[in-house]
């Protein structure tokens, strides 16, 4: 192949250019619906109600805003890794079975993701309130009631499940192109079970894992209406924060600061996860 | 002969001079035949049955003036903001919340020329220089029968005592702050709301923050006549709205009417309407008796056309403001404080609405 290169005839050369003339209508859509709106939060932050840096002064001069970004980050980080031990074992039952059961765990994963979230978090507030379903099942069985509704641990639960299907699809993908042989390999040279496990195929369905969890996380710092109605005040996230000061206080500036903020963060916090990831990708490549 | 002609001329005449008086002085509830045939009015309110209930009140206006009335919503300042910015407003007439019309008078709102509006049926004190009401309700603190038995709480007071009145309280956590409530937290912490100064505002919300993690802040009021329902909190500050259907639908609890928290929503029209006059119309229709009597029974929110009387029944009735009793029990939060220090209330109350 790198040998060939040279030869390319130069007509096809000047083909090259025709996959982004096919993924034109997709940049042009991305630039007018993301690029521009982002632009505008990005000027309205710095320049309302006049240019400079006050909106972000005031953002990390008041102490709540920061409690908040970092509850942010940490209710992201635990539905992340409620997704990742969730989704797990379920995309790997997704290629041990035949083709029926497949479709079956798959039509598991969709249907609720092609329900309303607004629907699936009032479910969520039937099955968690203290006069609820699971509440009601415990105190049956004798144990005393739980609080889940309003707490931490409730919005997290209803996140995850909203988010499940963001880790289940990206791990079963990749899952399903690990050659199972190498296992069975493994074991035949005497391999344990689980040191097969830990040294061949989790590494082989780490970029799955990250791929998801990268998605998860990211998706999951943006949430409003879960922890809005799962949540009380102390599981209250960023985007709550800027809805007051945007639709209650008219404060365009305030509330684009604590957007770009929040993006900036995820920008960095990416980045630090980035190299990791990629050795991690290249260990799991190497045969 | 003559004298049936001189009698048909002296009714034309009347009937003229009426006509030109009630064009010089409009009344509540009329609007002239075919006046704004054509044309097309877009009513901003917040959906649901309230809004249907305003639709259907509004029909007659809109039979008779032959004007199309567009309905949109929910109701949000930002966007109102954003179309008056622009230059591009196509929102007519606008239903907010209580403050917003007097925050942002003549920022974002028009105001109002009385002329062009019939507002001698408007319960008094409820006109604002940018806003007359769209209907009255109120906040009303609702206790658990069952929980509380022969020693009710019986004031906002008791609400905030959780030592004498144990158990889970609920309050509006909807998003802004309710002055009135505030005002009764100051009040508990010794204050006198009618002195209230902005350093003030931290003692009343300390006051709300020592109810305890237990309480509850709901988002909806859905939520708030669920919670009812449901028997998870014990003492709820709910919109009379909800608490009637929460009552209708078999919640055990009742409403110590003692200083409710009057609440009012307002009718306003945003700066820069393409047809201002057709917008007065509307509004000065919307104010009539039959409206408001139409508006009351599907809404089974109080009307504010004191002339108005309503079918509704008993658990409706029950549940309504306008009574002279119930009318002296109200409270009225003190606009002038919370008008010019919105800004810092809402602040404050989102601080601890985040947990702090």
């Amino acid at each position: 192949m790198s040998a060939s290169e040279p030869t390319i005839p130069a007509a096809e050369r000047r083909r090259a250019w025709r996959p982004f003339a096919l993924a034109l209508p997709a940049l042009v859509l991305l630039l007018a619906v993301i690029g521009y709106p982002l632009l505008t939060i990005v000027v309205r932050s710095l320049s309302e109600p006049q240019w400079g840096l006050q909106n972000y002064v005031w953002f990390f001069s008041v102490p709540i805003n920061l409690a908040v970004l970092q509850r942010t980050f940490v209710i992201s980080a635990w539905v992340t890794l409620v997704c990742v031990v969730c989704a797990y074992p379920y995309a790997y039952l997704m290629t041990a079975v035949g083709p029926r059961v497949r479709l079956l765990l798959l039509l598991c994963v969709l249907i609720p993701f092609w329900v309303s979230g607004v629907v699936r978090t009032l479910s969520w507030v039937i099955l968690l309130q203290d006069s609820g379903v699971i509440n009601s099942i415990l105190r049956s069985l004798g144990f005393g009631g739980v609080r889940l509704i309003r707490t931490q641990t409730g919005v997290v639960i209803g996140m995850a499940q909203v988010l499940l299907p963001f880790m289940i699809l990206p791990l079963y993908s990749v899952m399903k192109g690990i050659d199972l042989k190498l296992v069975q390999a493994a074991r035949s040279l005497g391999a344990r079970p689980s040191r097969a496990f830990l040294t061949v195929y989790l590494p082989l369905s780490l970029p799955g894992v990250y791929a998801g969890a990268v998605i998860v996380f990211i998706l999951a710092l943006g949430f409003y209406i879960t922890p809005a109605l799962l949540g009380g005040p102390r599981s209250t996230m960023l985007s709550t924060l800027v809805q007051t000061q945007v639709l209650s206080l008219l404060q365009w500036g305030r509330g684009g600061a604590m957007g770009v903020v929040l993006l900036v963060t995820t920008f960095v916090l990416l980045a630090l996860a980035a190299p990791v990831m990629r050795s991690r990708h290249r260990q799991a490549g190497r045969p | 002969m003559r004298l049936r002609f001189g009698h048909a001329a002296c009714v034309a005449v009347l009937l003229a001079a009426t006509a030109a008086l009630a064009q010089s002085k409009p009344v509540a509830g009329e609007v002239a035949e075919g006046s704004l045939k054509g044309k097309t009015l877009t009513l901003v309110s917040y959906g649901g049955i309230y809004q249907d209930g305003q639709a259907a009140a509004l029909k007659e206006f809109v039979d008779k003036s032959g004007v199309k009335l567009l309905n949109d919503g929910p109701t949000e300042i930002a966007k109102l903001q954003a179309q008056v910015e622009s230059g591009n407003v196509t929102w007519d007439v606008v239903d907010t919340d209580d403050l917003p019309p007097y925050v942002y008078c003549g920022k974002l709102f028009q105001k109002l020329d009385l002329t062009k509006l019939d507002v001698s049926k408007i319960p008094e004190g409820q006109v604002g220089e940018c806003s007359v009401p769209a209907m009255n309700y109120g906040v009303v603190l609702m206790y658990n029968t069952e929980k509380y038995k022969d020693n009710p709480p019986k004031s906002w007071a008791d609400f905030f005592d959780t030592q004498k009145f144990p158990g889970v309280r609920g309050i509006d956590g909807s998003g802004s702050p309710t002055g009135g409530l505030l005002e009764q937290a100051f009040k508990v912490a010794g204050g006198d709301p009618k002195a209230m100064t902005v350093a003030d505002i931290d003692k009343a919300i300390d006051v709300v923050r020592k109810l305890g993690p237990d309480t509850i802040f709901w988002k909806t009021g859905a939520e708030s006549q669920q919670l009812a329902e449901s028997g998870e909190a014990d003492m709820l500050m709910m919109w009379t709205g909800r608490a009637m259907t929460a009552v209708k639908n078999g919640a055990k609890y009742t409403p110590a009417w003692q200083d409710w928290l009057v609440v009012m929503d307002q009718m306003t029209i945003p700066v820069g309407v393409k047809d201002t006059d057709a917008s007065y119309a509307l509004l000065n229709a919307y104010l009539g008796k039959h409206a408001q009597e139409i508006l009351a029974e599907q809404t089974s929110y109080t009307p504010i056309n004191s002339d108005a009387q309503p079918k509704v029944d008993a658990s409706v009735s029950a549940f309504l403001t306008n009574s002279p009793e119930r009318q002296k029990q109200g409270y009225k939060q003190n606009f002038k404080f919370w008008v010019p220090n919105f800004a810092v209330a809402q602040e404050k109350w989102s601080a601890l609405m985040s947990g702090n």
